[in-house]
């Protein structure tokens, strides 16, 4: 029988656009000091780490956790790194989960950390579209990289199917609203990369288009960070929870699911985030939630586009697809509303350092649910092309 | 005819060899330039015939299951996961399709693809396949805006007159702006297209009021390039940068000049510009550095004409310094 699996500490450090004063082996100590610190353990106390790092290119090495691995004080400890594109971190607490279920190990450590900004674009002067190459690289590398592949415009591709087959969903001034609402709710994290970076939604309409559909104020941005949880069997955690006097955020559900990177017939159906809606409800039916617009209090989702989250918002059963601008117009999503979306910020502007994000996602979650008394939340990745990767988990305080 | 020697990375891409020291709150900071490269010798494998079919004979291959008979284009694969692995067979499908979905168009481009935004990039079902390949699209009559190419368009494949057995070797226009004959023929070349050359807009002589509305416009744009000058935050913006730039109005002209973190605004003629700017109306830019309405839009939707596409760059830059200033009224508003 699988064993239960539950979070007793986690820890972010501060989300920037960039961190010249730290190299990713410290940002990777610093959130693991503070994980620890908060589980009031110490790290000899972690049985395993489990590294979630996107992108070789951005850490400018291959096998980077190699080197934060006893940096961190993990040494002659199992130690292994996933990477899923945008999903790396919700992947990496998945694989954590398994191990500790399985009754593997009794603790681990999982790590999030990535260092984007490094990359620089010499013939522009500026960071940005060398980041976007890097993550370019990511595309298929016989026919798509060569046209012009990027994240961007693979997730546009996405959002595009979707309004053709609901193209009265998804309305500007509602994507607007959206990233209006959510610059307000980072005003609270003060490890957001844009904490005092509030827009109208008027502002984000009047932004430039840097891939139709979005605009510059409904996507992501890039950050440099890093974003640790420290999770532990049933046991252990309740004994860790008593000495900490915090209580254990459990992990009752999980589901992924990775799509056809390729569209047409038996293959990717454009107008659909297939992986977000397979990841969910296999995660609501290991967490045995039968109906989840009345089980799931808070979502952390993994926003790289406003008009994503509201499709994914849609896939997970919280509104019909083709009406997700319900989530503005019924009031679904606003202060006071039916569900809490990302208290933190979200990626847009909390920040997104790949690897970390979902795990930022995931210490936000906890916190809000110990803080607000609530008790189910859903936390939400999603990467590579297409919106292909999703991995869900659901967290429930008791 | 020998072709020009291209290199795998252009001459423009690589720095030179150096560092820079960065002071943060009372810290010096090394940050020097780096790089990571590798050079390939890469099969292209099973897809060989593919490749070779485009350049060669400019043909567009695809793969049959022998099994449930689904057609996947390109040809990725010689077995069918879908029928225990049932081999494939190639099989020549037509070169006009449908979109797939609508597609997306890039503006603001990765590093690699400055020089080729804005660009459309989306799936084409061609006649015969049952599966979508990602193709680059464009318009022969300019810029590709929104609405141009939707799902269901119907589209013609186009192959470039000089190819090198990659996917780039083709791309794809909408058939309606394409003569029957040019639909129906198979291998059609770029050249044998008419692409409307991008042409300079003539500006009407102007009056009395336009001369008017023109130094008041100009007055609004001088105050905003002043505080833009003034500000730490747009002035990073445009670090490193150098541009003078060319502005037409209809009620006068004048140069705007970006060197490494200065900007200003002046009347006068640039001799070589870097590029230039119309627009019939001097208040579309004014808006634009004010923040009410990004210039990126108004190249878009043809209200600001640039002279060089791969000059968006500079706009992006523009843009950024109007946000810039804006986030910084409201830091000191707050």
């Amino acid at each position: 029988m699988a064993k239960r699996v539950g979070i007793v500490g986690a820890a972010v450090t501060p989300f920037r656009s960039s961190w010249k004063e730290k190299t990713y082996y410290e940002l990777a100590q610093m959130a693991t000091r503070e994980a620890v610190k908060d589980a009031q353990i110490a790290i000899q106390d972690v049985d395993a780490a489990f590294y979630g790092i996107y992108n070789d290119i951005f850490e400018r090495t291959a096998i980077p956790e190699h080197a934060i691995h006893g940096l961190c004080g993990m040494q002659n400890k199992f130690g292994i790194r996933i990477t899923t594109g945008g999903a790396t971190g919700a992947y990496t607490m998945s694989a954590a989960h398994a191990y500790l279920a399985a009754g593997r190990y009794k603790t681990a450590l999982v790590l999030g950390v990535e260092k984007a900004t490094d990359c620089f674009d010499f013939s522009s002067m500026s960071a940005t579209p060398e980041v976007i190459k890097s993550i370019g690289w990511s595309g298929d590398s016989f026919f798509e990289q060569a046209i012009g592949w990027s994240a961007s415009d693979s997730y546009a591709e996405v959002v595009l199917g979707y309004k053709d087959e609901h193209p009265n969903d998804l309305k500007p001034e509602i994507t607007a609203a959206i990233s209006a609402q959510l610059s307000q709710q980072v005003k609270g994290n003060k490890y957001a990369q844009r904490q005092f970076d509030q827009v109208t939604a008027e502002e984000v309409l009047n932004s430039r288009l840097v891939a139709y559909p979005f605009r510059e104020l409904e996507i992501c941005v890039y950050s440099e960070g890093a974003a640790a949880l420290i999770l532990a069997e049933e046991e252990t955690a309740e004994a860790i929870s008593r000495n900490s006097g915090q209580p254990v955020v459990w992990i009752t559900g999980l589901g992924e699911s990775n799509e056809h990177s390729f569209a047409g017939k038996n293959q990717k159906n454009m107008s659909r985030i297939m992986s977000d809606y397979y990841a969910s409800h296999r995660a609501y039916e290991m967490a045995g939630i039968k109906d989840p617009t009345q089980s799931i209090d808070l979502i952390e989702l993994h926003d790289a586009f406003v008009h994503q989250l509201e499709i994914s918002m849609a896939e997970f059963d919280l509104v019909p697809l083709g009406g997700a601008d319900a989530l503005i117009e019924e009031g679904l999503m606003t202060p006071g509303g039916k569900y809490l979306v990302n208290p933190c910020g979200g990626l847009i502007y909390c920040g997104h350092a790949v690897g970390a994000s979902n795990v930022m996602s995931a210490w936000s979650a906890r916190n809000e649910l110990i803080k607000r008394k609530l008790k189910t939340a859903l936390v939400h990745g999603t990467g590579s092309t297409v919106a292909q990767y999703t991995a869900c988990l659901i967290f429930e305080h008791e | 005819m020998t072709r020009k020697r291209e290199k795998l990375i252009p001459a423009k891409f690589i720095p030179d060899v150096g560092s820079t020291v960065e002071t943060i709150e009372g810290h010096d900071y090394l940050i020097a330039n780096d790089t990571m490269y590798t050079f390939y010798r890469r099969s292209r494998g099973e897809f060989s015939a593919f490749f070779l079919a485009l350049r060669d004979e400019k043909k567009l291959l695809g793969c049959r299951c022998t099994a449930c008979g689904l057609v996947r284009v390109p040809p990725f694969l010689t077995h069918c996961p879908e029928c225990n692995f049932a081999p494939t067979e190639l099989i020549e499908v037509e070169q006009v399709g449908v979109m797939n979905s609508t597609p997306p168009i890039t503006y603001f481009a990765t590093a690699l693809f400055q020089d080729m935004a804005p660009y459309g990039r989306g799936r084409v079902i061609f006649r015969g396949a049952d599966t979508a390949m990602s193709v680059n699209l464009y318009t022969t009559t300019g810029i590709l805006v929104p609405g141009l190419i939707n799902k269901g368009t119907e589209v013609k494949l186009v192959f470039r007159d000089k190819r090198n057995g990659d996917v780039k070797d083709v791309f794809c226009v909408p058939t309606s702006e394409l003569t029957q004959e040019q639909v129906s023929k198979k291998g059609l070349l770029e050249s044998e297209i008419d692409w409307e050359s991008p042409v300079e807009p003539k500006i009407p002589k102007a009056t009395n009021k336009d001369a008017t509305t023109f130094e008041k416009a100009f007055k609004g744009i001088k105050s905003i390039i002043e505080e833009m000058n003034s500000n730490e935050r747009a002035r990073k913006d445009i670090a490193g940068w150098k541009r003078s730039v060319l502005v037409k109005t209809r009620g006068g002209q004048f140069a705007l000049m970006i060197d490494d973190g200065d900007i200003r605004v002046e009347k006068k003629r640039v001799r070589s510009p870097d590029f230039v700017m119309v627009s019939e109306n001097p208040k579309t830019l004014l808006d634009g550095l004010a923040y009410k309405g990004a210039i990126t839009d108004s190249v878009i939707n043809k209200k600001l004409w640039i002279s060089k596409n791969m000059e968006f760059n500079t706009i992006f830059k523009l843009d950024r310094m109007a946000r810039s200033v804006a986030r910084s009224r409201k830091v000191g508003a707050a």
